[in-house]
């Protein structure tokens, strides 16, 4: 009886909107790195950890206000430990276990069996419990329970906790963490040394009346001190033998500390890539709106450099020396291969809401066509253009479900025509196309706003601003009007067609939207 | 003049497409391909005499489109130095070649990846105004745009051409205007706004091509 009702509280909880929204609002505020209100909640943090240390330090000398420790060891200490808690919370769902083990009984035609999960529960919290970061958390939140003096040094560990909401220090240790086998290895060369140094240094300079060296503890002291390089001087051999032994211990210090700074240097280079990646990556998840380009070619610089004038431009590519050329052209570029889903995951692009387009610009059809099939596989949606090299492969393209396809040698045969037509006609709409003299042809977007405004054609001031209206182009009817007469009325939706001087325009486009 | 043939140096997936749309602007378009055994060939020595009887070297407009970039200026030179006067369109990769191809003497440069990058970036950017004018342009409407030049000045009396209602008196929408000088104005620019309407202006207009007729009617002929 009481195992059914667990059960089915396992089950309400876990389908309880309300509950997971909560978990889900916590799980954001203390892990999610890309939630924006995390930042705050980190910064809170280890505000709180300085004041701490701080009051620490204040506290070795001289008397601190009572008010003060009472916030220390309480306030603080009792914010830390609702955070270990809402972390212990988070790090493992209770009632999905019971579900699993419930459901694992029901298929086996088995009696629930109520300890076998708990037991699974227990594991599970008490993996997290002993983890690193769970043990320090934990040990941060000790000065609550303990007044003794000696305890306090616990309040340290707050420090530790930093490595929670600094990033950087994160990186930091992952670059060490990525040379693991090479740092052991100078450990033990380093303890072997010290060892054996301490050891003769004691057996040498131990007897010898003068000598400051008397027990093993010193000899460790001035070995480590030896081959670290640093060299206080308050310890110093004087028989012939110790000083023998020194002038080892520092040949094998030189060694010690190069091989240090240089593990590190590495370790940090081999990164460095990964971690600007990674930097990029994040900066990229940040941004509202963008171009997705695939593939970095000559018509792709060329598309880049005109779209980067208005918007933001991301390219992909899966050649490095390209990405670095892109780099340099000024552009985001990152050296993926565009035609793998696992690379859209990676990024943490949300195509469905930050890609405006995306650009199949590769250097050959087949490459294109995988990009294509390759996002249709996961999104539906997103308005894909392409262009196309080779003629025969226009239907392969449209199979893979480019919206629009761009063939080279056919624009520039339509390119031709205009040569041998109208010359001056041409090239007034060229100039006027590509903002030449600072005249521009621009769409209007007819919002609901304008429309408040302006109703109909004739309530426009489009002389004043010396703009010529071409005309309107009404999306219900997908159509264009031409030269429209003054009582045609606006919807919201349409676009009006304009012709202009740069600066007019965007004046005429505030006048439209003004409040009035 | 308008030159009565066209010629297309070197056959590629180019000649094809601009076959196709020049053909309905010339009264033949020859292509010749570079130094094949066929009939319709030639070589990039300097003897042109052959090219010149056959085809009539003052009558035609020349399209140099080969797919090697030296190759194709090293063309043009040739072709510029022999015909002084020939008009040459040159196809070219990127801006550099275009530039090459200014100076080797070509009239009309062809940049291949920036018009496709153009268009490309027009169509993203204004799709509604590249879908319009790429109508007006290709001759998919009853819109056109035409030229115009004026040759009754007295119809306007010294009239500013910004004083004129030309959406409303006549239908068309006058864009720009192109002095006899040689230089273009949009319609609106400081200097056309004081700009007296006289003999000789052309006008670059858009409107229905009824429109158009009526009002090429009143002030004088379609100038080619």
């Amino acid at each position: 009886m009481i195992k059914r009702l667990i059960v089915d509280f396992a089950y309400f909880i876990n389908t309880s909107g309300k509950y997971q929204k909560k978990k889900h609002f916590f799980y954001d505020l203390l892990e999610n790195n890309s939630y924006k209100y995390k930042k705050y909640f980190d910064i809170f943090m280890i505000t709180l950890i300085f004041i701490s240390v701080v009051i620490f330090i204040q506290e070795v000398k001289s008397e601190v206000d009572t008010r003060l420790l009472y916030f220390n060891n309480y306030i603080i200490s009792f914010i830390f430990l609702v955070e270990y808690l809402l972390r212990l919370w988070i790090s493992s769902s209770i009632s999905k276990t019971i579900i699993e083990q419930s459901e694992h009984d029901f298929i086996l035609g088995e009696k629930f069996r109520f300890f076998k999960a708990f037991k699974n529960i227990l594991i599970i919290k008490f993996r997290y419990i002993l983890s690193f970061k769970a043990i320090v958390d934990l040990l941060a939140i000790i000065p609550f329970f303990h007044q003794l003096r000696l305890l306090r040094i616990f309040i340290l560990f707050r420090v530790f906790k930093l490595f929670r909401y600094a990033k950087s220090i994160q990186t930091f240790t992952s670059v060490i963490a990525a040379k693991k086998f090479e740092f052991f290895t100078l450990f033990i060369f380093a303890s072997i040394i010290i060892f054996v140094s301490s050891v003769l240094i004691y057996v040498m300079e131990a007897n010898h009346p003068d000598s400051s060296i008397t027990t093993l503890f010193q000899a460790v002291y001035w070995s480590i001190v030896t081959i670290s390089t640093v060299g206080y001087g308050d310890i110093t051999p004087i028989t012939q033998e110790g000083r023998v032994v020194s002038m080892f211990v520092i040949i094998a210090g030189i060694g010690v500390f190069s091989f240090t700074t240089s593990l590190i240097v590495t370790s940090f280079t081999e990164k460095l890539d990964e971690i600007k990646d990674l930097k990029l990556i994040d900066d990229i998840s940040k941004i509202k709106e963008f171009y997705l380009i695939c593939g970095y070619g000559t018509v792709a610089k060329e598309v880049a450099k005109k779209l980067s004038i208005h918007n933001k431009v991301i390219i992909l590519d899966e050649d490095e020396e390209i990405v670095s050329r892109a780099t340099k052209d000024g552009f985001i570029a990152l050296n993926y291969d565009p035609g793998t889903t696992q690379s859209y995951h990676k990024l943490k692009i949300n195509i469905k809401s930050q890609v405006k387009a995306i650009l199949c610009l590769g250097k050959n059809d087949v490459e294109n066509v995988y990009t294509a099939l390759t996002i249709r596989s996961f999104n539906k949606d997103v308005f894909i253009l392409s262009i196309l090299k080779n003629k025969v492969n226009k239907n392969k393209l449209n199979f893979a479900g480019v919206n629009e396809i761009f063939y080279e040698k056919e624009l520039v045969g339509i390119v031709a025509k205009e040569f041998v037509g109208k010359h001056v006609a041409f090239e007034a709409i060229h100039a006027l196309r590509s903002s030449y003299n600072g005249i521009d042809v621009n769409e209007i977007r007819i919002t609901q706003r304008i429309i408040k405004n302006y109703q109909k054609i004739a309530d426009l001031d489009n002389k004043k601003y010396r703009i010529v209206l071409l005309g309107v182009y009404k999306t219900k009817e997908k159509q264009f009007f031409f030269n429209p007469i003054d009582d045609t009325l606006f919807e919201n939706g349409d676009y009006l067609l304009v012709i202009g001087n740069t600066q007019f325009l965007k004046e005429f486009n505030v006048l439209l939207n003004k409040k009035n | 003049m308008k030159e009565k043939y066209a010629l297309i140096f070197g056959h590629n997936d180019y000649t094809l497409e601009i076959k196709k749309n020049i053909v309905s602007e010339y009264e033949a378009v020859y292509v010749l391909s570079l130094e094949d055994e066929s009939e319709n060939s030639f070589d990039l020595s300097d003897d042109w005499d052959t090219v010149d009887k056959k085809y009539k070297m003052k009558d035609c407009v020349a399209f140099c489109i080969l797919e090697d970039m030296a190759e194709n200026i090293f063309l043009t030179i040739s072709l510029r130095d022999t015909f002084k006067d020939l008009t040459i369109v040159a196809l070219a990769k990127d801006k550099e070649g275009a530039d090459k191809l200014t100076l080797a003497g070509a009239s009309r440069v062809l940049p291949t990846t920036q018009t496709t990058a153009n268009v490309i970036v027009e169509m993203l950017e204004k799709p509604i105004v590249t879908e319009v004018l790429h109508n007006i342009l290709y001759e998919e409407s009853d819109l056109k745009i035409a030229q115009i030049k004026i040759k009754n000045h007295e119809l306007f009396d010294g009239k500013h051409l910004t004083d004129i209602d030309w959406s409303r008196e006549h239908g068309i929408i006058v864009i720009s205007v192109v002095h006899e000088d040689g230089s273009k104005e949009f319609i609106y620019s400081a200097k056309s706004k004081h700009h007296k309407i006289k003999m000789g202006d052309i006008f670059v207009v858009v409107g229905y091509e009824q429109d158009i007729k009526d009002f090429e009617k009143l002030i004088g002929n379609k100038n080619d």
